[in-house]
């Protein structure tokens, strides 16, 4: 059988929704993280996708800037995440409720 | 060849991500994760890409998944203890409309689309660092230099963030 686009989308969609359940599910901030990072990848399936069908590359180029925005993402939360385990002693976010009181 | 290799790398992808989310262990968790995102580089190959593959490998299971590893170990130790498995009642709509939403999605783009060949690829260099090297520095020059701020500015907020209390030069 043919592999077509759709394949691809489907499969995209799978590790999407598998990133966002995780986010959802999960306490640890760190996982919260990674989850994030897998939706980002599976975005740039999606990109890499629909820019082999339409034989442009410009759906690369957003990739790379896709790359450079879950760089950034994983920089400034984890720098985040270590400031609040110096103050709290945790990264359950269930405990860090500060804004919430 | 290229049927099954979609196959094998696509549902080690979807393994490899669900795998994160099941192990409870943050370490195990990250380790997945860098599976599933070699498994992605192999998709990327199978799309034309070349070069996004090799950076795949690169960047996300190279430097970001490092540098995810090296926090969880600083940190508390890879098992979160209390981390809750269940949910609260209202988060169950939550968690289940986004999932919902996507497959209503999906189930009309297959109702209007079908499955839709890739076709093949016209121009031989298609993918290869060369030609997104071409795009990057010309016709998408702008997005280029913008997303460089992008990153000035998020190394420049994890050293205020990181340093937050200690003495900075310009307090």
């Amino acid at each position: 059988m043919e592999i077509t686009l759709t394949h691809y989308l489907l499969l995209a969609a799978a590790v999407f929704l598998t990133g966002m359940v995780g986010f959802v599910v999960r306490r640890n901030a760190i996982v919260m993280l990674m989850c994030i990072e897998l939706m980002l990848c599976a975005v740039n399936i999606v990109f890499a996708a629909f820019s082999r069908v339409h034989g442009d590359g410009g759906g690369h180029v957003f990739v790379l800037m896709n790359f450079a925005v879950a760089a950034a993402e994983a920089a400034i939360g984890l720098a985040i995440l270590v400031e609040i385990f110096r103050r709290r002693r945790t990264v359950n976010v269930d405990e860090l409720k500060a804004l919430m009181e | 060849m290229e049927g099954f290799l979609f196959w094998v790398c696509g549902s080690l992808m979807f393994l490899g991500g669900l795998m994160m989310v099941v192990q409870r262990n943050a370490v195990v968790s990250a380790v997945w994760l860098i599976f599933s995102f070699v498994c992605a580089a192999g998709i990327y190959a199978l799309l034309a890409a070349p070069f996004l593959a090799v950076l795949q490998v690169l960047v996300y299971a190279g430097a970001i998944m490092v540098l995810f590893l090296f926090v969880i170990m600083m940190l508390q130790g890879p098992v979160l203890e209390g981390e809750r498995v269940y949910l609260r009642k209202w988060l169950w709509p939550a968690v289940a409309l986004p999932p919902g939403a996507i497959a209503l999605m999906l189930v009309g783009w297959l109702r209007s689309e079908g499955f839709q060949s890739l076709g093949t690829v016209a121009n031989p260099d298609f993918g290869s660092p060369e030609a997104v090297s071409r795009l990057l520095l010309g016709k998408y020059l702008l997005a280029f230099e913008l997303i460089s701020i992008v990153l000035l500015v998020a190394i420049i907020g994890a050293l205020a963030v990181g340093k937050a209390e200690r003495k900075m030069p310009w307090k």
